[in-house]
């Protein structure tokens, strides 16, 4: 069974640095679960979803920059678009994502006497 | 990081339960940092980069209270030594639920069918080869012939283990019973009128001094009340009670609990 750190790890073998960006916390109605999450690329390409839409423009761009500065960071997404609106933003809620860069080597660059 | 993808890989493989906890955001003084994170696989610490000893402490606790509600969620902890909150994201890897029909009458038939549907690992247990087969659970995930009570003793219980207790007969369902009464199952089950179940739970509390709570953790008589007639109903009204006590619904159950 392929699983989505399968797909990390090929990533991550090839010398890649990618951004995991997981729902960690949701408020009113949200098109996914806490803890569904997607992978981002350098080039921006995605692998899951996180519920499609604007939401997930916001976070596929902040993920490029977390890849590009290897720093994590925390995005709100708004859902709360005009009920009549086109936008695909209209689900009612707000979701929180974590966006986290992982690499090959970070476990040793955070280990003690490290920054 | 290709250590937690790596150990992320194998424990999916095996089927096993983890958590992986994330500190999400921190005082910025630098004592912890977002990012740093830590595997728990079965209570063990199996891959870890939290460098602050009282945190991971505290992140070691707090995932074995996820684990038990399997439940992803952010927390708040406040850890000695650090000033202002740090929050940490907790992630269950919850192990396949296991259900395990213990009886292969006509109720364990449309039960293990729609076990399967649901996705859960289902393994049929009854005494009677004529029962226990193939042919009535091509199914099944695994078939057990033998003595009830004796065999599930040998069966390994976890917190995802889903018992249903279907015999053909409380002579039966009582000694097995008394196998999973202080086992961590998720939920046991037990079929039966009312007052069968009264007379079975009245005689446990006085000849065997089980306490009233232990006695409280059966669902007896099983089921939600839908007013079920055959036994595909039954099965129905089962399954929709097993998944109200791992989801946490508040529909009622025909045992009042």
């Amino acid at each position: 069974m392929e699983t989505i750190y399968d797909q990390i790890k090929e990533f991550l073998d090839k010398g890649e640095t990618v951004a995991v960006a997981t729902i960690v916390s949701t408020r009113g109605s949200t098109p996914r679960e806490v803890g569904a999450k997607m992978v981002v690329t350098a080039w921006g390409e995605i692998l899951g979803t996180i519920g499609g839409g604007c939401g997930e423009a916001d976070v596929r761009r902040e993920a490029i920059e977390a890849i590009r500065s290897r720093k994590p960071r925390i995005v709100r997404v708004d859902l709360l678009d005009d009920i009549s609106s086109d936008s695909p933003a209209v689900c009612g809620g707000i979701m929180n994502v974590f966006i986290d860069p992982w690499w090959k080597e970070r476990a040793q660059e955070a280990a003690p006497g490290g920054k | 990081m290709i250590e937690f993808a790596e150990e992320l890989i194998r424990l999916k493989r095996e089927g096993a339960a983890a958590v992986l906890a994330t500190v999400i955001e921190a005082p910025e003084d630098g004592a912890v940092n977002p990012g740093e994170k830590c595997l728990i696989r079965e209570g063990a610490i199996a891959q870890n980069t939290v460098r602050h000893e009282a945190l991971l402490k505290s992140i070691v606790d707090e995932a074995a209270k996820c684990l038990r509600e399997e439940r992803s969620r952010t927390v708040s902890l406040e850890v000695p030594g650090v000033k202002g909150k740090v929050e940490v994201f907790f992630e269950v890897i919850p192990s396949p639920p296991k259900l395990i029909a213990v009886g292969a009458g006509h109720i364990a038939v449309p039960l293990v069918k729609m076990a399967k549907i649901l996705d859960y690992h289902v393994t049929v247990l009854d005494d009677r080869v004529l029962f226990a087969n193939r042919e009535r659970f091509p199914d099944a995930d695994e078939i057990l012939v033998g003595d009830m009570a004796a065999t599930l003793k040998d069966i390994p219980m976890t917190p995802t283990t889903y018992i249903v207790l279907i015999t053909r007969g409380h002579k039966y369902d009582e000694p097995c019973l008394r196998e999973l009464l202080h086992s961590p199952v998720k939920y046991i089950g037990m079929i039966g009128s009312k007052r069968r179940i009264k007379a079975c739970f009245q005689r446990f509390k006085e000849e065997e001094k089980i306490a009233e709570e232990v006695i409280q953790r059966v669902h007896a008589p099983i089921g939600l009340d839908i007013n079920t007639e055959t036994p595909e109903e039954i099965a129905l009204s089962i399954l929709a009670e097993i998944i109200k006590v791992r989801r946490g619904g508040a529909a009622q159950s025909l045992s009042g609990h």
